[in-house]
């Protein structure tokens, strides 16, 4: 193996995980708070990149896309909220509630995916980037907006990773995860920091939605991907741990290019499967994940 | 002769899981600065009074008021807000957290907030145990230890009143002693307390009044003045009815 070869897998491996470390950690910061997987975390990507999309596309200006991100940000985060509302929060007292919002949010995913295509017809899209031109990197040549979404990401987890630690209402999130009844008796508004988690969760998604908008091309399904890979990097980091989350997301973006390099794109989201099997029937809680009782 | 305002007082309430009434119609009073036992059987119901009070449960009828305002439309939130604090049985608090976060974190109210820094060094000094484990996580510590922190928990929401249950639920009789005496210190200051125990003699060293709740009823009140031989207090627990 050349030293070209490695570098080619280490920066594109790196740039497959910083996204999937963006999708994953709100997947993560809802599982670990709520205790629901948000199967619509993905079409709330993608929306996020439609929004995007037609606020800097229609003004054509390059002021309009600090704008336009900030909007779609907004928006999507919106819809977030609309959806904790409708969907999530009528079932917090039934004891089926991971099941019956499993239903409630794949509903959701279809209804975004069908709306966005009603809405942004089935051509394809694709943002302007961010920043323009290309980047050497090790060796190998990445857009700069590649370089971007590999300086963000670890910026961007950094902050949440701080406001988790120590803002009052960031641990006060965590102590609902934790233990709602006790955080209710320290005077914590337990709904109201769902919706905050659901707030910061549906951003980072649409964050992510708009970076890679100009890298890939956007379609109503343009999130389905990200989601499902984010899924198996949240239960292979370990349920729960931010840290295990993140760490998984590296490691799989890793894998995933040195198996696109060695067997090819045909099999390797497969061969991920089956690794991510393997490594479970070794270690049941994941990777960094803690034995539970 | 009792005082004017009570800090709590409950009329006729009710209050269960699903269909059924654990809580068949409380009436008791907590007087300002006053320390108040609650004893009596398992699974009669005193838990959920607590419950009830703090609103992790909403009482189906009945009223309760403290200081002189009425609950029934407040939240769990709202009632924390007003001071009156429920540390619950067994509490797991929150185990990935640090000693220290949870303390800070405590002090969660904007009224709180205010004296957090008064009521971190008193609940330090308090429980000398805790300010030596400070980076500790929740889930490492021992039961006396969890204890201690469920307590100083308590006391960093600014407490106008206090309510635990069984704060010395299956410690070491030297620990149970230690917790004697820092909630002996506590309502020193004035805080009226409700306090759930099994142990007797743990309650009658501590309280200045107690009710036996036994089938979620008030059976009896019992002062501190009035002599209550041991045996009595027995006979109610194990149903003394038939005790001649």
């Amino acid at each position: 193996m050349t030293a070209d070869t490695i570098s080619t897998i280490l920066v594109s491996g790196i740039v497959l995980g910083s996204v999937y470390a963006l999708m994953a950690s709100g997947l993560s910061l809802v599982w670990t708070t709520l205790g629901i997987f948000n199967f619509a975390h993905g079409a709330l990507m993608t929306l996020g990149a439609y929004m995007a999309w037609t606020i800097s596309d229609a003004a054509g200006l390059d002021l309009w896309l600090a704008a336009g991100i900030a909007i779609a940000v907004a928006a999507v985060i919106g819809v977030g909220i609309l959806m904790e509302r409708l969907l999530i929060r009528p079932f917090y007292d039934r004891r089926d509630i991971l099941l019956i919002t499993v239903m409630t949010t794949l509903a959701a995913m279809i209804f975004l995916e069908k709306g966005m295509q009603l809405a942004w017809g089935a051509r394809l899209k694709q943002l302007r980037p961010i920043v323009p031109g290309n980047v050497n990197l090790l060796g190998t040549t990445i857009s700069a907006q590649e370089a971007l979404i590999v300086v963000l990401a670890p910026v961007l987890l950094g902050l949440l990773w701080f406001f988790l630690r120590n803002s009052r209402i960031g641990r006060g999130i965590r102590a609902v995860g934790q233990n709602p009844a006790a955080a209710k008796l320290i005077g914590i508004d337990v709904s109201g920091l769902f919706i905050v988690t659901f707030a910061l969760s549906a951003g980072l998604a649409a964050l992510t939605g708009i970076l890679l908008g100009s890298v890939r091309l956007v379609t109503p399904t343009f999130g389905a991907e990200p989601l499902v890979k984010a899924l198996i990097i949240v239960i292979f980091g370990g349920l729960g741990s931010l840290g295990g989350t993140i760490a998984a997301a590296y490691l799989i973006g890793l894998l995933e290019a040195a198996l696109i390099f060695f067997i090819g794109i045909y099999w390797a989201p497969s061969m991920i499967f089956v690794l991510l099997i393997a490594i479970l029937l070794i270690r049941p809680q994941g990777l960094l994940g803690k034995v539970e009782r | 002769m009792k005082p004017k305002a009570h800090a709590l007082e409950l009329r006729e309430l009710r209050a269960g899981y699903d269909a059924y009434d654990v809580l068949q119609g409380i009436s008791l009073h907590v007087g300002a600065g006053e320390r108040v036992g609650l004893f009596g059987p398992n699974g009669h119901g005193k838990t959920t009074l607590l419950n009830a009070i703090s609103k992790i449960i909403v009482p189906r009828s009945g009223s309760v008021s403290f200081m002189g305002e009425a609950l029934e439309s407040l939240s769990a939130r709202r009632i924390v807000e007003r001071g009156l604090i429920h540390v619950p049985q067994a509490n797991q608090l929150f185990p990935d957290m640090e000693i220290m976060e949870t303390l800070e974190l405590a002090a969660f109210t904007e009224r709180a907030r205010r004296d957090r820094n008064a009521n971190l060094d008193y609940v330090l000094g308090l429980f000398p145990r805790l300010a030596e484990r400070r980076r500790q996580q929740c889930k490492t510590l021992s039961g006396g230890e969890r204890q201690m922190l469920s307590i100083g928990v308590g006391l960093m929401c600014a407490p106008r009143m206090l309510m635990l249950d069984e704060p010395t639920l299956g410690l070491s009789p030297k620990l149970k002693q230690e917790l004697a005496s820092a909630i002996g210190e506590i309502s020193k200051r004035g805080i009226p307390l409700l306090l759930i125990e099994q142990d007797i003699s743990f309650v009658l060293s501590l309280v200045d009044r107690m009710y036996f709740v036994d089938h979620g009823e008030i059976a009896r009140e019992i002062d501190r003045g009035s002599d209550v031989d041991h045996e009595e207090i027995m006979d109610m627990y194990f149903g003394g009815h038939a005790a001649p």
